[in-house]
């Protein structure tokens, strides 16, 4: 019995200490959670989640403060590998917050804008370039499609472009491919 | 490198698998009467029933039938039992590979375990007295029909296979001559044939039989010099049991086998080795589909790590 | 013979049974129209505009871009537009193009090239020439010539690959068969620019007639002819040079960097026209074949000429057809006839409809493994790319696959693995591009971020200085009053 007690309690600090330093010398150096969380969202910092920016929802993602399905333009997608990042039940996009739109820019109308520079100030990502009532203009490379600068232009000179589709970005649709 | 167009299609394929178990089910039938027939006919009218009711539920086109897999299952199934087995033996063994073994998985392409041997190790361990009396003598046509539908003493015609003798002799100490050609050596003979006309028709690849084959060579060999008082020797253990069957045509199902080169020395090898300890110190007579089974779940293992070099990396 | 070999590979015969074509010469077209963006990347500019008059070999379009070389007009005449019209690829898109009507004149510029002494001009002088000409990798890839040639300087071996790399494309052979002598003194303008010393040509075994015409015609001790398997994917500069030296280039580097320059036969042939003629880039041959066709020919046409006009000449059918540009194994399927010859179109095949086999469920037997030169695993790509697992399909070398179509067609499912494997590629594409992106708005969003705050934290400290010495200065001011009321209340004190 006491034997038995022994035997046992030195296999288990035995199997304590392995552990132990297995934890130590094998510990994962991952990024933070926030910074992971981060990378899935689409960067489009539309706020349409409630929050200022991906960052922000990230955090509060992080924190259990805010849902995974709130982010339209990363789509259902982006759902599902939030929900396996954090190993949780992946949940339906919540449509309260949008829907998901097709990939597109905006361009300002250099004839009807006014130079109110309101655009620039709600632009998240500096993608608009202009001064005081001079004329204002996107930089179509940069331009996330997050339609915020669309509401506070006073003379409604923002519009939606899709991107064109180019041979280079093409990527086939294999339902036509294949013939099952 | 490939000359010319090539095979065929799937279905071809499985076709050219049944067209090379011909002279071994030919040589059953010789040996042990119209039961190898029943059998095999149960099996296929309950496979391909099967596998149609399964593709319904599943909605998918029945044409997927054409594709012969099912028909290949079944006639495998049915020549691994033995030809007096009752027919409900036949009938459940054939649902269960088709239902469990492949179609719950997904249908053909989709099965981690080979169908055929997943119903057979079901009915052994379920059935092990039906699953293990063999006859020695030839059936008629009705002796054959008498002893599948009807439940009669079948002891009378019942007798152990060649590897059962070997293995009580050897346990009982008595003398045991491993070099007799008897009727499961001709059976052997006639898969190996059948096995060479896969291979001259490019259905299967020479790695899964022969590193099988080596497999079996090296592990008996080894028991030989350290075991001796239970091994049986490589020469009896390559002409006995379904070695030859197991080789060219239960192995080689591309699907549930591994997939590249190097993985497929590895599989067939290690299967060699289990078959020869399974048949020296387990309970059931033959370990092939045991074997097979513990295999295919290792596949994904095995073809992760036998990844072939890629030119220019 | 080589002695060397690469792995896999599939031996194909001409489905189609003419197995050599007569070279006829089309005379130049009533139409042309010129797509400037011929391969992935950038396009190039008009130059041109529209109702302005051309002559056959004037610059029509040009790029800044050295990976896109300047356009000609093939024709003379007039601009009649400057649209988008479709591009024989895959994605069915519209490319900026420019359509010309001809005058009929046939009017050339004036030409003036080295002539015969090539080693009257440098090196530089003469990858300027091919680059000005216009030439690309006349085989199917179109890559610019004289980025090759540029990166190959110094490179031990030149090799010509005169392999047509397809089983139903015939161009090549009739190229060597027409056009002996200005392929060899092609390669000695390319062992001239690049400074190599020796040249190996190599042409498929069959192909008998060329070898011996090719074979008199070298004077050079340093060029050979050398007769390779009629193996299908042997044309792939890759496989080609690991066949012939038995080289392998590491995925990710360039043949240049191990010091072998590969160009094909045509482009060889283009590149003489362009700096021993000064003759640009203007036509080319083109393979018409097919099971719908009466008259299977190879064409010398004008880049630019429309489909239908070469393929009439060789007496499709009435049937409706099935088209498939740039050859049995890698070509694209077009829908109808309405495209214009590039300069990377090297043939057009014409079928009847045939019943497109039924796909089946893949059996993993491995065939196509067995197939593929570059060894890897197209069964387990397959499932990888179905399922969209990008990284699984990465990590199985996805982007070394070089769509040979060896593993299509020896499937026994019908499995179009290849295009399978396109998507796969293309999504992997897609996947960096938004990463790229989304890690470039990310970077301005936090820049934003840290600018208002930058911008706050100025403005505060600034409004605490301006804080600070309006205190200061109330200080000041209250002291001085202080000493005011002390003297006043001084002299107060002293009045009184």
């Amino acid at each position: 019995m006491i034997e038995a007690i022994i035997v046992f309690s030195i296999f288990a600090l035995l199997l304590g200490l392995v552990l132990g330093f297995s934890a130590k010398k094998f510990k994962v150096k991952g990024n933070p959670l926030v910074e992971q969380i981060n990378s899935i969202l689409p960067q489009t910092q539309c706020g349409q989640c409630t929050y200022a920016g991906c960052k922000p929802y990230a955090e509060a993602i992080a924190k259990g403060e805010a849902k995974i399905n709130q982010c339209p333009p990363g789509g259902q997608e982006g759902v599902d590998a939030l929900a396996e990042l954090l190993n949780v039940d992946t949940l339906p996009l919540n449509e309260e917050h949008g829907e998901t739109k097709p990939k597109h820019v905006v361009e300002i109308d250099e004839e009807l804008c006014i130079g109110c520079t309101l655009c620039i100030q709600a632009c998240p990502v500096d993608a608009i370039l202009g001064a005081s009532k001079v004329m204002t203009t996107v930089i179509a490379s940069e331009c996330t499609g997050c339609d915020l600068c669309i509401p506070v232009c006073p003379v409604d000179c923002i519009y939606l472009i899709d991107l064109k589709p180019s041979m280079d970005e093409y990527v086939p649709n294999m339902e036509k491919v294949t013939n099952v | 490198m490939i000359t010319g167009k090539p095979i065929l299609n799937t279905s071809n394929l499985m076709l050219q698998v049944i067209y090379g178990l011909i002279l071994g089910v030919a040589l059953q039938f010789y040996f042990f009467g119209w039961g190898v027939i029943y059998q095999i006919t149960l099996a296929l009218i309950t496979g391909i029933a099967a596998e149609i009711i399964f593709l319904k539920i599943r909605k998918k086109s029945i044409d997927v039938i054409k594709d012969n897999s099912a028909a290949l299952t079944a006639i495998l199934l049915a020549i691994s039992i033995p030809s007096i087995a009752p027919w409900w033996i036949v009938v459940l063994g054939t649902s269960f590979a088709i239902i469990f073994g492949k179609q719950l998985y997904g249908g053909l392409g989709s099965n981690p375990l080979n169908p055929a041997m997943l119903g057979y190790a079901f009915l052994l361990i379920s059935f092990p007295l039906e699953m293990t009396r063999w006859t020695s003598s030839f059936l008629s046509f009705g002796e054959g029909l008498n002893v599948i539908f009807s439940s009669i003493n079948i002891d009378a015609l019942s007798s152990a296979t060649r590897l059962e003798e070997a293995k009580f002799a050897l346990m009982e100490g008595e003398v045991f001559n491993p070099i007799q050609i008897d009727q499961t050596v001709w059976i052997n003979l006639g898969f190996l044939f059948g096995g060479v006309y896969l291979f001259y028709k490019k259905v299967i690849t020479w790695q899964i039989p022969l590193s099988f084959l080596a497999g079996i060579i090296v592990m008996s060999a080894l028991l030989m010099l350290v075991d001796s008082d239970h091994a049986m020797g490589p020469v009896f253990h390559l002409f006995h049991g379904a070695t030859m069957l197991g080789a060219f045509f239960i192995l080689t199902d591309p699907v549930s086998s591994s997939t590249t080169p190097r993985g497929r020395l590895i599989f067939g090898f290690l299967i060699g080795i289990l078959v020869i300890i399974i048949r020296t110190y387990g309970s059931y007579p033959d370990g092939v589909a045991f074997a097979v089974l513990l295999l295919n779940i290792a596949v994904p293992l095995i073809d992760y790590y036998s990844k072939p070099k890629v030119f220019g990396r | 013979m080589s002695k060397h070999d690469f792995r896999g590979g599939v031996l194909i015969e001409n489905p189609y049974p003419l197995n050599q074509l007569s070279v006829v010469e089309v005379p130049p077209p009533k139409k042309a129209i010129y797509l400037l963006k011929q391969r992935e990347g950038a396009s190039a500019k008009p130059k041109v505009k529209v109702g302005q008059k051309v002559k056959v070999g004037q610059v029509i379009a040009v790029s800044n871009n050295d990976y896109c070389v300047p356009m000609h007009s093939s024709i003379s005449g007039v601009v009649s537009a400057i649209d988008d019209q479709p591009i024989a690829h895959s994605s069915g898109l519209k490319v900026p193009s420019i359509s010309i009507e001809s005058d009929g004149k046939d009017d050339w510029i004036s030409l003036k090239g080295c002539g015969e002494e090539v080693d009257k001009c440098t090196p530089d002088e003469i990858i300027e020439k091919i680059r000005n000409a216009g030439i690309v990798g006349m085989g199917g890839a179109g890559f610019p010539a004289h980025v090759k040639i540029k990166g190959a300087q110094g490179a031990k071996t030149i090799i010509i690959n005169a392999t047509e790399c397809d089983p139903a494309t015939l161009c090549d052979d009739a190229l060597m068969r027409k056009y002996p002598e200005e392929i060899i003194k092609g390669i000695e303008v390319l062992m001239y620019a690049c400074q190599s010393q020796k040249a190996i040509i190599a042409v498929e075994e069959d192909k008998v007639d060329a070898i011996i015409k090719l074979n008199q015609t070298i004077k050079n001790k340093n060029i050979c002819v050398e007769a390779v398997p009629i193996k299908y994917s042997t044309g792939a500069e890759k496989l080609l040079i690991k066949l012939l030296l038995d080289k392998v280039i590491p995925t990710g580097s360039f043949a240049s960097s191990s010091g072998v320059l590969c160009q094909n036969i045509a482009t060889v042939k283009a590149i003489y026209d362009a700096v021993v003629i000064g003759k640009p880039l203007v036509s080319r041959i083109v393979t018409v074949n097919g099971s719908a066709l009466k008259n299977p020919s190879n064409y010398e046409v004008r880049i630019g000429s429309s489909f239908s006009d070469i393929v009439k000449k060789s007496k499709p059918s009435a049937n409706p057809h099935e088209i498939r540009v740039g050859g049995m194994m890698m070509g694209v399927d077009v829908p109808d006839k309405n495209y214009s010859i590039c300069k990377i179109t090297s043939s057009i095949i014409v079928d009847e409809i045939k019943i497109k086999q039924k796909e089946s469920a893949c059996i993993r037997c491995s065939k196509c493994n067995e197939v593929c030169p570059i060894n890897l695993l197209p069964q387990q790509l397959f499932w990888f790319c179905k399922s969209d697992n990008t990284k699984k399909a990465s990590s199985y070398d996805l982007q070394d696959c070089i769509e040979c179509g060896c593993c299509s067609y020896v499937c026994p499912s019908h499995i179009p693995l290849v295009e399978y494997f396109q998507y796969g590629k293309a999504l992997v594409k897609k996947e960096l591009r938004e990463q790229e992106l989304a890690a470039k708005s990310r970077e301005r969003y936090e820049f934003k971020e840290f600018r208002l705050d930058r911008i706050k934290q100025e403005r505060d400290k600034m409004m605490a200085e301006k804080k600070a010495a309006l205190k200061a200065k109330m200080a000041k001011e209250k002291d001085n009053k202080a000493k005011i009321a002390e003297a006043l209340k001084r002299v107060n004190d002293k009045k009184k």
